[in-house]
């Protein structure tokens, strides 16, 4: 069989259970490679792109398995073989950000999503959040083991929420406009300065605080870079 | 990022090849390719294009703007102008960098070219210096880049932006009480 035989359909997703919009593949990756680059560049944790990873792994694995049934040396394959090896690396470099930022910020990451409401979307995938538990566990039972427990007894515990420091807002980011906004403020730097606002016109790129923008980056209208 | 991350990026760009082999369409996740046909020329992306050049199965057809005549406008433009100008390809210093050292025997005056891209890279890389200097002792809070280049982002990306957050850091305690005064210390 070559990749001619195996590949008839148009490749569109979500077929089935078409609770999400239907995107098509180059679309799909698209976004995973813009929810890579906010990840990347935003000083916080951002909201958890669940369905755009399952898709992806939907996507990959499909491939994969037409790629077994493929006779060797097929002229197609390899540069199959290609696509999905870069997709993978931008998969798993997303993913690895996300623990990063999960183990870096972990006492706020649970508290934000045990203290979010029912209809907002998830922080954390729920194997994001089984992890993002157990790390906090294991440090606790750690710091003990190693050094409260030798405290004296009105010393001995550790209050995680204020001991580990929360990602900083006001980091400086690059973005590039996607939607155009109006009248972004922007806040001084020092005391003689005063506030002012900016027009953020659509394909511009900016150097401004994350705190601003983070709503923006959240709704998709600008693009950390 | 790291440079190879930007590289990465830039791989993504199209590209026009000639192959001399037969294939029909390829249905990739990002998009479809070709048909290949011997001789005739076809868009492919640039990390395609690398491969199948270094199995000898293409000829890669440089871009249009990587020209002695264009780069050589486009630098004296450079070096004369305080601001950026727009640049021939978001990626011209990655692409540059790929394609002369994969498929220089398929670019004309490829040496010369090497020298005019550096040149232009060098002249906006010793402005984004200074304007980077100034707007940490200026105290900006914002600023609008619009015809920089991911790769030229990215090579003053740590520095400028530690610094910034430095700065911050040593502002915001100063006044006791801030909010937000517990950041990691690097």
């Amino acid at each position: 069989k070559t990749m001619s035989d195996v590949l008839s359909d148009d490749g569109s997703i979500n077929q089935d259970d078409s609770q999400e919009d239907v995107m098509t593949p180059a679309e799909l990756i698209a976004k995973l490679e813009e929810a890579w680059l906010n990840e990347k560049f935003s000083p916080e944790l951002l909201e958890s792109k669940s369905e755009v990873v399952e898709c992806v792994m939907e996507q990959l694995t499909h491939m994969e398995s037409n790629l077994q049934r493929v006779k060797k040396g097929d002229a197609k394959a390899s540069v199959h073989r290609m696509e999905i090896d870069r997709i993978r690396f931008v998969l798993s470099s997303y993913l690895r950000s996300r623990l990063q930022k999960i183990e870096k910020f972990f006492p706020h990451v649970l508290e934000k999503e045990k203290s979010r409401g029912e209809g907002d979307p998830s922080l954390l995938s729920p194997e994001e959040f089984a992890f993002a538990k157990e790390y906090y566990a294991n440090t606790e039972t750690y710091l003990k083991a190693v050094a409260l427990k030798r405290m004296p007894p009105n010393l001995q515990t550790v209050d995680l929420l204020k001991a580990v420091p929360e990602p900083c807002l006001d980091s400086f980011v690059f973005l590039r406009v996607k939607e155009r906004q109006e009248n972004i403020l922007v806040e001084p730097e020092t005391d003689d300065q005063r506030e002012y606002v900016v027009d953020l016109e659509e394909g511009s790129q900016h150097l401004i605080r994350y705190r601003t923008v983070a709503p923006l980056v959240s709704s998709g209208a600008v693009q950390l870079i | 990022m790291d440079p190879s991350e930007v590289e990465f990026l830039a791989e993504k760009e199209m590209v026009k090849i000639i192959p001399n082999f037969s294939l029909d369409k390829i249905y990739l996740i990002g998009g479809d390719l070709g048909p290949f046909n011997p001789g005739l020329p076809v868009d492919v992306p640039v990390w395609l294009a690398l491969n199948l050049k270094q199995r000898q199965k293409c000829r890669i057809v440089p871009p249009e703007w990587m020209d002695v005549e264009k780069l050589e406008e486009m630098r004296e433009l450079e070096r004369k102008e305080d601001t950026f100008t727009p640049v021939p390809s978001p990626y011209y210093m990655e692409l540059t960098k790929l394609l002369l050292n994969h498929a220089s025997d398929n670019i004309p005056k490829a040496d010369e070219i090497r020298t005019l891209v550096k040149d232009i890279w060098d002249t906006r890389i010793a402005k984004l210096r200074l304007s980077a200097d100034s707007f940490i002792s200026q105290q900006e809070a914002h600023a609008k880049l619009d015809n920089l280049t991911l790769m030229e982002i990215n090579t003053i990306r740590s520095l400028l932006l530690d610094s910034l957050n430095c700065m911050f850091k040593l502002r915001s305690n100063l006044q006791p009480g801030s909010s937000k005064g517990q950041f990691m210390d690097y």
